[in-house]
């Protein structure tokens, strides 16, 4: 059964579907009230930022001629906002749809799903944690008013019989402290792909010539390290390798690390934020490593955006920002172990039979 | 034994995991926020019934395990386990209770399935397609609703509650898919 005919058969499944509304206005009450700008950005684009772990959806613009241009869709707002931050726009946020290819058979992924990214002018990424730990507060408040439980003042959701604790400040783990703590394992030694390849095998993983220091990472953080977040209480999960972080800043304090931070509930990876990257060149530089990556790496290619590096060199004001999945987002609050369950037409059940 | 990568992973493989037997209940694809894809599996440990997850770099290699299918008919529960035999050799194997959930609620004594034997251990059971069973306590169906896609719930012979529509009645024999639970047709 499709999920119009589930909906059909099981009014109370409405139940979750409301969720979603409730999450959504709450996200643009919560902004609005502090006099950010909700802007649209374009779905249709001509060069995607390039980002080599990403897969792009292809297609054709036509012109009246049947003459074709390459066209993509977004993968995220980040670039649209950015030159409209140049532009002098100010605090500002999307909520708006985002498309990744190669995202099925998933339970936290939509090829098509819904992204909220928001930026604050003269932040730095500290900023939005706390911008993080009210959001998703505001949201739950919201909610509880809605569903009229005015009984229901303690800050706390249950997502699979578990309760979680989202009152501030959320548990801060540094990469470093989360390996240590998780996997016991010395950060800084597994920088360097050496030792990271020793590590690997002593823990058991099958490590071969081709195996990348990324792949590596990603396999001890997947096994040890991610399953252990937010329990009980959000993670946030902050000081990335530089290597991981395409848009962010460095540390000054130290230029192995990067500014940026994930956060976690119950093991689910709700938001990416970063002390914004200002420097063209360095923005260019790793747009274009970003392209021999993606070449290498067989995916869909396409040309970076370089009028991004234009409104770079004119200036980007200090800033910070975050993407969230506002799916996953409704996942936690209606209480569904799958994206799918958030969604009215999932893209499985729309490709199912196509 | 033969390897396989992880493109080649179907629910209920039988794969070496550490050294140990186990079964893929379930796997999914994960891209994490930076870089290649992986595969989170959720193995059962064909020792101890006990589910695990690992992620698996994609396109890693493991030993896949020489499982072979054997007709058996099930007989009776025996404390955690099940008991079935062999309908050419006579032997008798037991199945421990984590290596069939689900399937449990559609055993009926004296039936034949597919027993999976591995080595020397029947280590599970290969769900049919469809299995039929009677429909053995079922209410009235709500007079006056002919809704479309109204249903109501049945109990069946060996105690399994199913959503059925209104039309089944006690006594009627009914196909369930045994992977979902979900009603398929009335015989």
């Amino acid at each position: 059964m499709t999920t119009w005919q589930k909906l059909h058969a099981d009014p109370q499944l409405w139940q979750r579907y409301v969720i979603r509304e409730h999450v959504l206005h709450a996200i643009r009450e919560f902004f609005d009230r502090q006099d950010f700008h909700e802007v649209e950005t374009p779905l249709l684009i001509a060069n995607p930022p390039a980002e080599s772990y990403l897969d792009v959806f292809e297609t054709k613009l036509l012109d009246r001629n049947r003459n074709g241009k390459h066209a993509y869709l977004s993968t995220s707002p980040e670039v649209p906002l950015k030159k409209l931050m140049v532009a002098g726009l100010g605090n500002c946020y999307a909520l708006t749809k985002s498309f990744r290819n190669m995202e099925m058979q998933s339970s936290l992924h939509n090829p098509e799903f819904t992204i909220l990214e928001w930026y604050r002018v003269g932040a730095d990424y500290k900023e939005i944690m706390s911008d993080c730990e009210s959001l998703l507060l505001y949201i739950r408040e919201y909610i509880v008013k809605k569903q009229k439980k005015p009984g229901d003042t303690s800050p706390t959701l249950t997502y699979q019989n578990t309760v979680v604790d989202l009152s501030a400040p959320w548990e801060k783990l540094t990469m470093v402290e989360a390996f240590k703590k998780w996997a016991g394992i010395d950060f800084v030694q597994f920088l360097e792909m050496e030792k990271a390849k020793e590590i690997a095998v002593k823990k058991g993983y099958t490590v071969s010539a081709d195996t990348s220091w990324e792949e590596l990472y990603n396999q001890i953080f997947l096994n040890e390290v991610e399953p252990h977040l937010g329990r009980g209480k959000p993670t946030i999960l902050y000081e990335f390798p530089g290597s991981m972080a395409a848009l962010a800043r460095r540390k000054q304090s130290d230029p192995r690390f990067a500014e940026r931070f994930e956060f976690y509930i119950e093991g689910l990876e709700l938001g990416d934020c970063y002390s914004e990257l200002t420097d063209w060149r360095e923005q260019q530089s790793r747009f274009e490593n970003e392209l021999k990556e993606l070449k290498r790496s067989g995916k869909t290619m396409y040309d970076y955006d370089h009028d991004f590096i234009e409104a770079l060199k004119i200036g980007l004001p200090d800033c910070s920002g975050i993407a969230i999945g506002v799916d996953r987002l409704v996942m936690l609050f209606a209480d569904v172990k799958t994206i799918q369950e958030t969604l009215l037409f999932p893209a499985n059940e729309l490709f199912e039979n196509a | 034994m033969a390897t396989i990568t992880t493109a080649n992973f179907k629910k209920g493989n039988f794969i070496e995991f550490r050294n140990e037997p186990n079964q893929i209940v379930d796997f999914q694809f994960v891209n994490p926020g930076k870089g290649s894809a992986f595969v989170r599996a959720k193995l059962k440990s064909l020792k101890t019934g006990k589910v695990i997850e690992f992620t698996y770099k994609s396109g890693e290699t493991v030993e896949e395990l020489p499982i072979l299918t054997r007709e058996m008919q099930y007989l009776y529960k025996e404390g955690d386990s099940y008991v079935f035999m062999d309908n050419f050799s006579y032997e008798q194997f037991n199945i421990s209770e984590g290596l069939l959930e689900g399937f449990i609620k559609y055993l009926k004594p004296n039936d034949t399935y597919q027993v999976l034997v591995y080595g020397e251990d029947a280590v599970g059971v290969r769900f049919p397609k469809k299995v039929w069973l009677t429909v053995t306590e079922a209410d009235e169906g709500v007079k006056g609703n002919t809704a479309s896609g109204a249903t109501k719930t049945v109990v069946v012979e060996t105690g399994a509650v199913i959503t059925v529509p209104l039309f089944i009645k006690e006594g009627d024999k009914i196909g369930i898919d045994p992977e979902t639970g979900a009603y398929l047709e009335r015989g």
